[in-house]
């Protein structure tokens, strides 16, 4: 420990005790803790108490007082548990009966804190970090501390009921992995008196009538199963499953949740691979529990890696059989839905669907749910049936938005249920999204894409599900197949995007500005994706989708404007931004889009639309775009300008970020050495160095980073930092400029530095010699500086020297203003 | 029995990160979702783990609801619904959605900046998280679903700030969120209608507070400042971009108007300057004063405060200054901290409660000198100063709060416990009512009745009020009549109206009962007795004696038969229909006494 820590301990201890010092906060004592564990991890905790003996005394005096705050209370529980997790600070606290004291029955257990629930997850977390050996254990078995986990299992707190439930996991496991007590038999015979204990306790809670009890049985073998792979597990299981199978036979099934999730931490732990009758069960549990309650079950089966076939199926049937139902309800005529056999859309399903609108709202949700998480996943069931899902995702949304026309009792009542709920809609619409990983019929694929224009155009559309089926349409867009001639869009697709594009503007005019955000983000990816291709250009530019976007980067919503940028950006990164004319005066340009930009860059009140501008600026440069190309330096310099005096520091580090690319542009890539690197097109032939300082002190690139590298906000000046020391790296090889030793301008240049690491603004540098920069970023200690920096900027108030003066200075001082906090 | 489970996962017995769940009707309610600035890593969120551990969170919750834009309310929502993956709505006043995710990103920008933290909310997930938030007026009624309902009413404590009303049929709950009950400089004070809701859930962060006038606060505050500007010092007020600011600023600017001060006063920051649109554009939102003078003038439109420059910080002369951030944790207020502590004519003012760790909190504690980076020692010799402007309702306005909304039930949060063991008291002692602190991670169940809506056929109302007596919600009245549940509807209705829809025939229900009587005369001559005794005794009734030898009193029947076995014994058979269950068991009671003797 520090010694400055060290020194300042006694103090604080002292405080800690002090019933007439209000207590410093909950977080400070978290972060006191905090920092014990990690200095009893690094070191001998037995040390720790022989040189600082006011933690032992601290313990003491928190037993000994009268009425100990509950908070302090707690805290010296946990403090003592992290002491005692090695075994020889164990005994040396038992020496003293300190242990017994803190967590027996003579301890707080007995006394009035005992109804705060801080001091009952105290008591708990100091057993779990104390419950790391042998002695521990016996310790655990004396001072009957296993009944008091088992009573706390029910405690009111969810807290302490679920950290009783874990130590009672972690103290069965201690004990069976014992080395004292040799490798157990699985069959439980001989297993340590303390594991034995908890297994009876385990099985005298399965057999009760009160289904909490069953619960905390059933959560506590779920972990075990979880985390525990030893062999015992295995025995364990020998023992208690025919308890559980009881369980099954009951009607209704107790604590049902509970249970599925047992079955399954069985199945994918290595006894379920050995118990075949587990299978079977699982098979049972199935076929027993209502839809709603089987979902979880069934896509936790699927996810199983190694399962029988048949229960597979069983459990791919269950999770179909809500969608299954709908395609029943929703077909004019009988016919094969299409799904596996056992997805046929059961009564029980149905029944579900008739008993009340939340039950079939909640069982399609949950359905569609699990079926799309089920898609993503390699193990998902094969063959995957692609198309009567689609038609069954078309039909859902088609009772949403009520355009179905259904034949069937079912189908009316389903219409009449869903119509226009927002919480099936989101669901379907995400779904669908998913599918279009897979193919379909055309005549399928059509549907889609027509059910997903009803949902763009509608106006009964809420902002979240617009957003979603702008997210769907964008996934089929960019899934449809190309055309045979692999360079345009196919037909189909074609024929969409000209009814798409004036959905897409009549959007882009809506008054809810998430509607206008998502439509500007859809155009922005489209575009992203298909800027080359002839269909889409040529479908745009007859659209009135690029003027409006311009228009919208006035919009009076921040996120929209910030989102029009990136479109903007995107559009003319393809060249389908084109400047348009005044219509008063056609032969009169209007500004160009990049003085456009610029302007927003300098003038705009929110951070979003600068960023944007920002991100659109450096992806130009990246790409050579024509705007840039005309006047590189002159684009760089009127960039960084602006940026370098944004109030926003990510502004200012996206400035640092261009004035990078830029000079991999003149220098060649920084990371030329990594293998991932893509090499630059060169154009034209390297610059030499001192031309490439020149053009550096032309834009005004140093003053921006030497001023950058004192930065208050930390990410800037490691930006500079990086970017200076990747110059100078580039530079000093090649035999950079002569040394310019101390000339007037290098002078200059430190007095500069001198006063902006004080924190002065100053004049700006003017004009700049190349040669005496150079100069004075050799004599910069930048390493020195971005080691700093690598810190956080708060790391010295984060400190423990820091923790413990303030919590030593705010004796007193702080409680009332506590409360003031907002 | 229906019941209401509330469970705080934060806010129980703490004033960190205010969430709790609340389960009404069957419906699950998240009620704010705050963080803790405190901390820096996972703690400062709420266990969401505990919601639920079955299914996904989005189909568990309904809805969340947020009542207001401070971080301990709000900061930890673009993690719930981007990160943890709550895809439901929000709820949340128009003003606190304009405003909630300029700070989200204001913290945002200061946890990248300082830790340079990647496990965190990105810009794109604030603005993802926003576009899931359904605006709410105020006493406007919000259909979540078919059954779940919530209503909006006037918090006062910020801008848009608001209390809850959660319904689910006939059962409510009221969460207050903070508020204030007394109007200060720029808001009103909260208010809500006699709803009775079964559970009203108060913040009470001054819970044992009787706050002295805030105006004392405000001219010490204004005291301060002048002094230390005609001294030639330099004042550092570091604030939150919302809230506090735009009151302080209210506050100077009218102090500089009156007292003509030529020292200027700057913003450092574009935030505050767009909090103050905020507040221009929800001038409803604000206390009468300023909506009323409005026209004429815009408090929000200062003439006195200008946008500072980094380099003003230098200038000679005095000058004050709002810097963010609140707690001198990074950023600006600490750049200008830096440069002005060395200085005994500055003064820094701090408008709020600072967390460990921040230069903030050090200096409140008394701490001068203060480590900085590359072991340089920062001595703070500028003047430091607390001020509390927080706008919460103190002990007395809680109380009026609860006389307000009359609930059946309240539950304390927000607040430290034993100061709330203290309000717990006194209002289970003033309104007769329980009161519940639950500490986070513990659930309160409390049952409800079920309320079951009963339509009354007209036809049976009329026939009531045919009978006199106009109906009267003070006095209630006894309703006799037929129950019939049909298509999960309930239905009062006359007997014979039932009958007739349910195509029933009517069958008679009657009592009997025998009552032995020591007579050794005729049975005639008994039931001649009887006759004659309850003629006596029943002088409302109609009481008959009957050609067969039987005696009838309204729909009674009672007729005398000789004992088996005893002669001396005279059996009586009564007989009473349910209608005159009342009379008939009266009259067997007094049968049973026995007649009086023949004179």
């Amino acid at each position: 420990m520090d010694p400055e820590c060290s020194r300042l301990l006694p103090a604080l201890c002292a405080v800690l005790v002090d019933p007439r010092q209000p207590v410093a906060d909950d977080t400070c004592l978290e972060k006191l803790l905090d920092w014990f564990k990690t200095v009893t991890e690094a070191g001998p905790s037995l040390l720790l108490l022989q040189e600082n003996p006011c933690l032992v005394e601290l313990l003491f005096r928190v037993l000994k007082a009268h009425d100990p705050h509950p908070r302090v209370l707690s805290f010296s529980l946990r403090l003592a548990g992290l002491f005692a997790a090695q075994e020889d600070c164990f005994q040396y606290l038992q020496q003293g009966e300190l242990l017994p004291m803190l967590f027996g029955e003579a301890g707080p257990l007995g006394g009035a804190a005992w109804t705060a629930p801080t001091v009952r997850s105290g008591w708990l977390q100091g057993l779990r970090s104390l419950a790391q050996h042998p002695s521990a254990l016996l310790f655990l078995a004396d001072c009957g501390a296993v009944d008091t986990i088992f009573s706390l299992q029910g405690d009111s707190s969810l807290f302490v009921a679920s950290a009783a439930g874990q130590l009672l996991v972690h103290i069965l496991a201690l004990a069976m992995q014992s080395p004292a007590e040799g490798h157990p038999s699985p069959q439980g015979c001989d297993w340590p008196a303390c594991a034995q204990k908890i297994v009876c306790h385990v099985e005298d809670s399965l057999h009760s009538t009160a289904t909490p009890q069953v619960t905390q049985a059933l959560n506590v073998l779920t972990t075990t199963f979880g985390h525990c792979h030893g062999p015992w597990t295995q025995g364990l299981w020998v023992r208690l499953s025919p308890l559980v199978a009881c369980l099954l036979e009951k009607d209704p099934i107790p604590a049902s949740h509970s249970l599925m999730d047992l079955l399954l931490s069985v199945a994918r732990s290595p006894v379920g691979s050995s118990d075949c009758g587990l299978w079977e069960t699982l098979a049972q549990t199935l076929s027993h529990l209502s839809p709603i309650q089987a979902g979880p079950l069934a896509l936790g089966i699927l996810k199983l890696q190694d399962c029988p076939q048949a229960l597979k199926t069983q459990a791919f049937g269950v999770l179909l059989q809500p969608l299954a139902c709908v395609l029943k309800a929703a077909a004019q005529s009988p016919g094969p839905p299409g799904f596996p056999e056992g997805a046929t859309g059961d009564s029980m399903t149905v029944d579900t669907f008739l008993s009340s609108k939340s039950a079939c709202v909640g069982l399609l949700c949950q359905a569609l749910a699990h079926l799309e998480l089920l898609q993503l996943l390699p193990q998902r069931p094969s063959p995957w049936p692609q198309a009567p899902l689609l038609r069954a995702a078309v039909a859902i949304l088609r009772f949403c938005n009520g355009s179905a026309a259904p034949t069937s009792d079912v189908g009316g009542h389903l219409c009449a249920v869903l119509a226009g709920c927002v919480r099936v809609q989101r669901a379907a619409l995400d779904f669908l999204g998913t599918l279009s990983q897979g193919t379909g019929p055309q005549e399928l694929v059509t549907q889609v894409f027509a059910v997903l224009l009803e949902y763009l155009t509608s106006p009964d559309s809420s902002p979240t599900v617009l957003k979603k089926a702008f997210q769907a349409t964008l996934r089929w867009l960019l899934g449809s197949p190309k055309a045979p001639s692999c360079c345009d869009l196919d037909p189909h697709t074609q024929l969409f995007l000209r009814e798409l594009l004036p959905v897409l503007r009549k959007r882009l005019c809506s008054p809810c500005w998430e509607a206008r955000d998502s439509g500007l983000e859809f155009l922005t990816q489209v575009t992203r994706h298909w800027g080359g291709q002839a269909a889409f250009r040529h479908a745009l530019l007859a659209s009135e989708v690029p003027e409006l976007t311009r228009q919208l980067l006035r919009d009076p919503e921040s996120y929209v404007r910030a989102s029009a940028v990136t479109a903007t950006g995107q559009l003319s990164s393809w060249g389908l931004y084109t400047t348009p004319t005044s219509p008063e005066h056609p032969e009169v340009q209007q500004e160009s889009l990049f003085t456009e930009l610029l302007h927003i860059l300098s003038t705009d009140s929110e951070g979003f639309p600068r960023r944007a501008v920002m991100q659109v600026f450096t992806q130009w440069l990246k790409d050579g775009h024509a705007d840039v190309a005309e006047d590189l330096e002159q684009f760089v310099a009127r960039v960084l300008q602006v940026a370098s005096r944004d109030l926003d520091w990510e502004v200012r580090a996206q400035g640092l970020e261009l004035a990078l690319v830029f000079l991999e542009q003149l220098l060649g890539h920084p990371g030329s050495r990594c293998p991932y690197a893509v090499a630059l097109p060169e154009a034209a032939a390297p610059a030499t160095l001192a031309q490439v300082l020149q053009a550096l002190c032309r834009v005004q690139l140093f003053e921006f980073a030497l001023r950058a590298l004192f930065d208050c906000d930390r990410p800037v000046a490691q930006k500079s930092c990086d970017l200076l020391l990747f110059l100078r790296a580039k530079a000093t090889p090649c035999g950079g400029p002569q040394e310019a030793g101390a000339s007037p301008d290098v002078v200059s240049v430190e007095a500069a530095l001198q006063r902006w690491q004080a924190g002065e603004q100053g004049q700006p540098l003017g004009e700049l010699e190349p040669e005496a920069v150079m100069a004075v970023l050799r004599s910069m200690d930048l390493e020195g500086l971005r080691g700093t920096l690598a810190k956080s900027s708060d790391h010295i108030e984060k400190s423990p020297q820091s923790l413990l003066q303030d919590l030593l200075a705010s004796v007193g001082v702080l409680g009332e203003n506590e409360a003031d906090c907002y | 029995m229906p019941e209401i489970r509330v469970t705080p996962l934060g806010a129980g017995q703490d004033v960190g990160r205010s969430c709790i769940l609340v389960s009404i009707g069957g419906k699950n309610v998240m009620l704010d979702c705050g963080m803790h600035m405190g901390f820096s890593d996972d703690r400062r969120f709420p266990d969401f783990s505990y919601i639920t551990r079955n299914g996904r969170l989005t189909d568990f919750l309904d809805c969340v609801i947020i009542s207001h834009f401070h971080l301990d309310h709000c900061g930890a929502l673009p993690y719930f619904s981007e990160m943890v993956g709550y895809d439901g709505p929000i709820y949340m006043t128009q003003p606190t959605q304009a405003i909630c995710p300029i700070l989200l990103e204001d913290y945002r920008k200061i946890a990248v900046d300082k830790k340079g933290e990647a496990n965190f909310f990105t810009s794109q997930m604030i603005k993802d998280c926003m576009k899931k938030v359904v605006a709410v007026h105020l006493h406007q009624t919000v259909q979540v679903d078919d059954e779940l309902e919530i209503k909006a009413y006037y918090a006062g404590h910020v801008l848009g700030a608001a209390m809850f009303q959660i319904k689910v049929g006939s059962e409510s709950v009221v969460y207050t969120g903070d508020y204030n009950m007394t109007p200060d400089r720029h808001l009103g004070a909260a208010w809500i209608d006699k709803c009775r809701p079964n559970l009203l859930i108060t913040e009470s962060t001054y819970a044992t507070t009787i706050r002295d006038s805030k105006r004392c606060r405000e001219r010490d505050f204004l005291k301060k400042v002048h002094e230390t500007v005609e001294r030639g010092g330099k004042v550092l007020i570091p604030v939150f971009a919302l809230g506090r600011a735009q009151e302080l600023c209210i506050l100077l600017e009218t102090f500089w108007e009156r007292m003509d001060l030529k020292a200027p006063i700057y913003f450092s920051t574009g935030l505050t300057e767009k909090a103050n649109h905020y507040y221009k554009l929800f001038i409803p939102w604000t206390n009468q004063k300023i909506r009323k003078t409005f026209v004429q003038r815009n408090m929000f439109e200062f003439k006195h405060i200008k946008a500072f420059d980094r380099a003003f910080a230098d200038s000679p002369g005095p000058m004050v200054v709002f810097a963010t951030p609140g707690m001198l944790h990074a950023g600006q207020s600490l750049q200008i901290f830096r440069k002005w502590a060395g200085s005994e004519r500055n003064m820094v003012i701090m408008p709020g409660y600072c967390v460990q760790g921040t230069v903030g909190h050090k200096i409140l504690s008394g701490q001068r000198k203060l480590e900085m980076e590359g072991r340089q020692v920062l001595e703070v010799k500028m003047q430091v100063e607390y001020m509390s402007f927080s706008a919460h309702a103190d002990a007395k306005g809680i109380m009026q709060l609860v006389g307000q909304a009359e609930p059946e039930n309240v539950l304390l949060v927000h607040g430290e416990a034993k100061k709330m063991e203290f309000l717990k008291q006194k209002i289970e002692q003033e309104f007769r009512v329980s009161c519940y602190m639950p500490a986070n991670g513990e659930t309160v169940t409390l049952s409800t009745s079920p309320s079951i809506p009963v339509g009354i056929s007209l036809g049976l109302l009329k026939r009531e009020m045919a009978q006199g007596l106009l109906p009267d919600a003070k006095k209630p009245r006894l309703l006799h009549g037929t129950l019939i549940m049909k298509d999960s509807n309930f239905r009062l209705v006359s007997s014979e109206q039932a009958l007739k829809e349910l195509g029933l025939s009517e069958h008679q229900l009657r009592f009997t009962c025998r009552v032995h009587l020591h007579d050794t005369r005729k049975e005639q001559e008994t039931a001649l007795r009887v006759y004659s005794h309850l003629k006596s005794v029943l002088k409302d009734h109609c009481v008959q004696h009957l050609p067969d030898g039987s005696v009838t009193v309204e729909s009674i029947l009672i007729q005398a038969a000789a004992h088996s076995e005893d002669p001396s014994t005279k059996v009586l058979l009564v007989s009473w229909t349910y209608q005159d269950e009342e009379l008939g068991s009266y009259l067997t009671s007094l049968l049973k006494k026995g007649l009086p003797q023949a004179s």
